[in-house]
């Protein structure tokens, strides 16, 4: 093999999407994968592609995503199942339509449009099947949903044609810098060296940080999904709940997808998951209060993925504060999914020494250190993971 | 004074009865009035009755045809069969086989199985590892997307299913639900939402 030009540990999709953008910039790239590509967090999210709802320090990213799911075929070669059936965020009560209505405004008044409150009848005549209590919501027309594991597959493929090397089972057992290079060296005793790296690794991503001399608070949840049987028609559009984690949609098969938030019990030393029934049940239970036609269903499928999670819920994107040629994205926090397209490109141009394009402090490594994280903590709306 | 090992019997076939019969006093669930869907260690998840609720147990006796519940449960696979020695042990102390999941090929080798099973259950834990039982096989095989493997569950059951089911335990862990569970029964579990537990800390390292 010849010696790359810049290592990626992670094959999950932001490792792949920041490994097809560099390839075809010519760069060589090697992408060391500990298990399966999309084994984690990527192939297991819900797949939703949303700018509905997003912190504002995301709202940029978002928007220049949504416009490369739309056109994902061409990036990637497949449409990786992209749906764009709109999200809708519900209101169950006065009080949350206000809250609602108060974010559409500030969108606004930031100049951004792509959010638009809908009041009640709208909602209906978007989810025929939603509850009567609802009273109305916010929707993004242009966001939908794609299939997370075709989708980082795709690609995984892309990169692949593109020239990048993608190694599975090259679990990274110790990361130092030396002459100029950084040298990973896997379980296997495989050594890969190259002046570039991106830590890639999703919820290990803290650990690859701290091998690599740079402490970044992470933390980690085990996201729970729920699968129905195949259902007739019951929704297009993806939704969430204003109040209660909550994403739900349906697949082209007539499964229905619940997830949003609750979360089971993960070891990130074994990679093993356990589930939390009664959260999956308070999932069930919204799911339910909110599409009484569920009534009949059934509970074909329950998973969960292992996903970073940060102190306040952004994801960690760009050059290490205290590293030469080491980049960082992850922390995504259970909704970088959608984001993926976008950081791809964002990733390699740091890497590739090119501009920061996009306003990137609010997501530095350093930010839990120096300034503190962004001033708006916490996001406007739930994030629903996934 | 030691309280009596609870003992939960999974089956009400030839096995089951038999089971029942060597373990007065054992709780059995038997569909179609009691569904197991899904386990953990020492606990049991249920529906039935529109219901679904948790059975605590002691010793799980599994004489019914459900690898994909003993696989949730840890138990070691092979060439898709769960692994047991003569008397029915698995590779999990307190878990047992009998009947057709153990290999047995006709109703009275099930009861005769279930019986030898029962009692040695009843006698308790081995002092030693159950012999001769080999780790969970990690066959390598591709994953399958969530909505594929719901598509693979709702088929009924059967060995080539499961094979199926059980490979994908190598890359997802458990497969859960083990059987279809109704979402207004698992949604009656709880009535409130749970209290928000903030993310799992991680201080590992790299090893």
């Amino acid at each position: 093999m010849t010696d790359p030009d810049i290592l990626i540990v992670g094959g999950g999709l932001h490792g792949l999407s920041a490994a097809l953008h560099l390839a075809r910039a010519g760069r060589r790239v090697r992408v060391l994968e500990a298990r399966q590509v999309g084994a984690q967090a990527s192939g297991y999210s819900a797949g939703g592609v949303r700018t509905l709802g997003r912190h504002p320090a995301e709202v940029p990213l978002a928007l220049e995503a949504i416009e490369r799911w739309h056109d994902i075929a061409k990036l990637v070669g497949d449409d990786c199942g992209f749906r764009p059936v709109g999200q809708v965020r519900v209101a169950e009560t006065e009080a949350e339509l206000a809250q609602l209505a108060k974010r559409v405004e500030r969108l606004r008044a930031a100049g951004w449009t792509h959010e638009a409150l809908a009041d009640a009848e709208t909602v209906r005549r978007l989810l025929p099947a939603v509850a009567p209590h609802v009273v109305g919501g916010i929707v993004a027309r242009r966001d939908g949903f794609a299939s997370p594991l075709r989708t980082t597959r795709a690609f995984g493929r892309a990169a692949m044609a593109a020239g990048a090397t993608v190694i599975e089972g090259a679990h990274v057992a110790s990361v130092e810098r030396r002459a100029g290079l950084w040298r990973l060296r896997t379980d296997g005793g495989e050594t890969h060296a190259a002046p570039r790296l991106l830590n890639a690794a999703g919820a290990w991503g803290g650990r690859i940080a701290r091998a690599a001399g740079e402490s970044i608070p992470l933390g980690f949840n085990a996201f729970q999904m729920l699968l129905t049987d195949a259902l007739p028609p019951l929704l297009t559009p993806v939704v969430g709940a204003a109040g209660r984690p909550l994403s739900f949609k349906q697949s082209d098969s007539g499964h229905v997808m619940i997830g949003g938030g609750h979360k089971g019990q993960a070891d990130l030393d074994t990679g093993e998951i356990r589930l939390d029934v009664p959260r999956l049940a308070y999932s069930a239970r919204t799911a339910l209060d909110l599409f009484p036609a569920l009534r009949g269903a059934r509970i074909v499928h329950a998973w969960a993925g292992i996903e970073g999670v940060t102190p306040d819920e952004l994801p960690v994107i760009g050059r290490s504060a205290v590293a030469d040629g080491l980049v960082h994205a992850f922390g995504f926090s259970g909704h970088g999914f959608a984001l993926a397209p976008i950081v791809g490109a964002v990733v390699a141009s740091l890497l590739l020494d090119g501009p920061e394009a996009h306003a990137l402090a609010a997501f530095a490594p350093d930010r839990f250190t120096l300034g503190g994280p962004a001033p708006e903590t916490r996001s406007a709306l739930l994030q629903p993971a996934g | 004074m030691t309280a009596k090992p609870r003992i939960v019997i999974v089956g009400g076939g030839p096995a089951g009865r038999a089971a029942l019969a060597a373990l007065p006093g054992a709780v059995q669930i038997a569909r179609p009035e009691a569904t197991a869907w899904h386990a953990e260690p020492g606990r049991l998840w249920v529906e039935g009755d529109g219901q679904v609720w948790a059975e605590p147990f002691d010793a799980l006796l599994v004489c019914a045809d459900e690898p994909l519940l003993l696989a949730a449960l840890g138990c070691a696979i092979r060439d898709g069969r769960v692994v047991a020695d003569a008397d029915g042990r698995t590779s999990l102390p307190g878990v047992s086989v009998a009947g057709r999941v153990a290999g047995a090929a006709d109703s009275q080798e099930a009861e005769r199985q279930a019986t030898i099973a029962a009692c040695a259950l009843a006698a308790g834990p081995l002092d030693t590892d159950a012999p001769g039982i080999p780790p969970a096989e990690t066959a390598p095989v591709l994953r399958l997307d969530p909505v594929d493997i719901a598509a693979l569950l709702e088929q009924p059951a059967g060995p080539e299913r499961d094979r199926a089911a059980l490979a994908q335990r190598a890359i997802l862990g458990a497969v859960v639900p083990v059987r279809p569970v109704s979402l207004a029964a698992l949604a009656s579990l709880v009535a409130a939402m749970p209290e928000a537990v903030p993310p799992q800390t991680d201080t590992g390292a790299l090893a």
